[in-house]
């Protein structure tokens, strides 16, 4: 075994004996490369998005000399050329729809209307195929037409490069740093599913009222999707968690009783069925859900992670801790307008609060953007060494 | 303690009954000034019951629907009503942001109650806010913003509006809005909750 190699095994040694709740060596340290990034290396948010060569020479000289355990991946969550192909709506992109220097967003509409209910109950995937794809994509207007068909072609074929290349940058920084990858495989929480890319958030909230029964059958319809998703995404691994963006559950969207009524039943049914098959989730709970912590701690012992980001972290630990491993400590507004010293003096303190008998990552609260500061993002790893041993 | 009927079935979120009620009136024909005075008496209850923790955003939400649809009927048969206004108020989502879903809960409210919101939409440049100053001579401003990486531009626009020589008072918020953020920009308030906003128009309008 090289250098390396043997970096590797014991960091990834600590992070599964912290996913297992239990007190590695010392506090495993999560990192990610965010779009701040770019301020330092002269390139355009743009340029990040669409050259993934770029993106990823930008990590590749990163990365040497960074002593941290979980990696998360470069600036880039998406590569727009693929959304380009088939003319998709959901995303305006750096340069095309916002300013070059501007990050992606979801351009959040009723790509479902109300009405299509019943058809979606039926038959989700053959709704997606023969409705939702039409709506979301200028090129797949009129399905099985010559430019659809090949609007099709092009973003298979774009999803398939981008894959391609990115599994060879990961490989290259898994070899040459010795650094563990944080999940394998995506899915969402089912009302999230709705609620996010089929409803919309005002679509969803109002259906609560209006056609409650439709919410409730159309959530469990998409339940048996999403476990398979989070499965058969990352192949047979289930080593590492899938990783589970969740939004519509943070508080104060839902209340109490909608949100154990229509939000967790097919939400803790994912996480269940994943959890039969040995596959864990990283719980990634955007914003704040501190009322929930009660009820979350009734999933089976270790089937999460659970992402701290503007959550009551204390909270989080005495509710949740021993029993899930938990992930976070540093809000992102930290590395934006705190200092190095700040910084360094709040990972002093999180680790004595959350970190002391095992079972925590120390991550950033929710994605950094490209506000933070590279001197703090690096006071972070740095601190996290000098005072996270056992 | 609300006692009129159409308020309290706002404040419910009793959809039908809300519409039974708004037609029930015109009919007999009360003013539509003083059915939409019922109607914002009934969203300020669930502003306060939001505030207290009784709603969530699903029911202000709810009842920025309700109230909205019922003023697509009543809205143009205000004209001419002499309808009095609490004051002006711009509001937008800073420039590189499109988010919307905050801003419109907090626009929707001071529409409620009784404000004149002008509102600019997403992704809105500085120039664009200080036209809308200058124009409606509005003493206060409201940001919205999200996305962290676009706190950035809520500060430029906040200087350039005073570089523009406006004293407009200026309101943030946005899910990862702080103090310290509102200091880092420069503003004058800023919102934690949905109701927030309404306090801070209170407050300045009342002087």
């Amino acid at each position: 075994m090289n250098e390396k190699e043997m970096l590797y095994q014991k960091r990834l040694e600590r992070y599964m004996t912290a996913m297992d709740c239990g007190k590695p060596d010392m506090v495993p340290v999560a990192f990610g490369v965010g779009e701040w990034i770019t301020k330092y290396t002269g390139t355009t948010l743009q340029e990040i998005y669409y050259d993934l060569d770029k993106s990823n020479n930008v990590v590749s000289e990163m990365l040497p000399g960074l002593d941290f355990d979980i990696f998360k991946g470069g600036p880039a969550l998406w590569w727009p050329p693929m959304f380009d192909a088939m003319g998709s709506k959901l995303y305006k992109f750096p340069g095309m729809g916002v300013d070059e220097n501007s990050t992606f967003q979801f351009n959040e509409q009723e790509y479902m209307k109300a009405d299509d209910y019943d058809e979606f109950i039926a038959s989700p995937t053959e709704w997606l195929v023969n409705h939702y794809l039409p709506n979301i994509s200028t090129e797949l207007e009129n399905p099985g037409s010559y430019r659809s068909t090949v609007a099709l072609i092009k973003g298979a074929a774009a999803f398939a490069m981008q894959g391609g290349i990115m599994a060879a940058a990961w490989g290259k920084w898994t070899m040459e740093n010795g650094i563990v990858g944080q999940g394998t495989g995506f899915t969402k929480a089912p009302f999230d599913t709705l609620g996010d890319a089929l409803r919309g958030m005002k679509g969803v909230l109002l259906d609560l009222r209006r056609r409650p029964e439709k919410v409730l059958a159309a959530c469990d319809a998409i339940t048996p999707h999403n476990v398979n998703c989070g499965l058969a995404g990352a192949g047979a691994d289930t080593r590492f968690p899938c990783f589970v963006p969740l939004h519509r559950g943070a508080y104060p969207f839902l209340n109490p009783k909608q949100w154990d009524t229509f939000y967790w039943p097919s939400l803790k049914a994912t996480i269940e069925g994943m959890w039969a098959k040995g596959k864990r989730m990283l719980f990634y709970a955007e914003g704040d859900w501190t009322p929930y912590l009660e009820k979350i701690a009734e999933l089976p012992d270790k089937s999460i992670i659970f992402q701290i980001d503007t959550t009551d972290a204390k909270k989080a630990k005495k509710i949740l801790g021993g029993r899930f491993c938990l992930q976070g400590g540093v809000p992102t507004t930290l590395l934006t307008y705190g200092t190095p010293e700040k910084v360094k003096e709040h990972i002093k303190r999180t680790f004595d609060e959350l970190a002391c008998d095992g079972g925590f990552i120390l991550d950033t609260g929710g994605v950094v953007m490209g506000d933070a500061k590279k001197e703090n993002a690096i006071a972070m790893i740095e601190a996290a060494r000098k005072y996270g041993i056992y | 303690m609300l006692t009129d009927a159409l308020s309290i079935a706002i404040a419910e979120l009793e959809e039908e009954q809300v519409a039974g009620l708004v037609k029930e009136r015109l009919d007999s024909g009360v003013s539509p000034l003083e059915i939409v005075n019922s109607l914002q008496q009934g969203m300020a209850e669930a502003g306060s019951r939001f505030e207290t923790g009784e709603y969530f955003l699903g029911e202000l939400i709810m009842c920025g629907e309700i109230m909205q649809d019922s003023m697509v009927i009543l809205e143009p048969l205000l004209i001419g009503s002499n309808a009095e206004y609490k004051g002006s108020i711009v509001m937008g989502t800073v420039k590189g942001d499109i988010h919307d879903l905050g801003k419109n809960i907090v626009v929707m409210l001071l529409k409620g109650s009784g404000y004149n919101v002008i509102d600019l939409g997403v992704d809105v440049s500085k120039e664009k806010f200080i036209e809308a100053i200058k124009e409606s001579n509005a003493p206060l401003v409201g940001m919205s913003v999200l996305l962290t990486g676009c706190q950035e531009s809520m500060k430029e626009t906040i200087e350039a509006i005073r570089a523009a020589g406006l004293n407009t008072k200026v309101l943030i918020g946005g899910n990862y809005i702080d103090d310290i953020v509102k200091d880092y920009v420069g503003a004058d308030y800023s919102a934690q909750a949905a109701t927030d906003g309404i306090k801070v128009a209170d407050e300045i309008f009342s002087v």
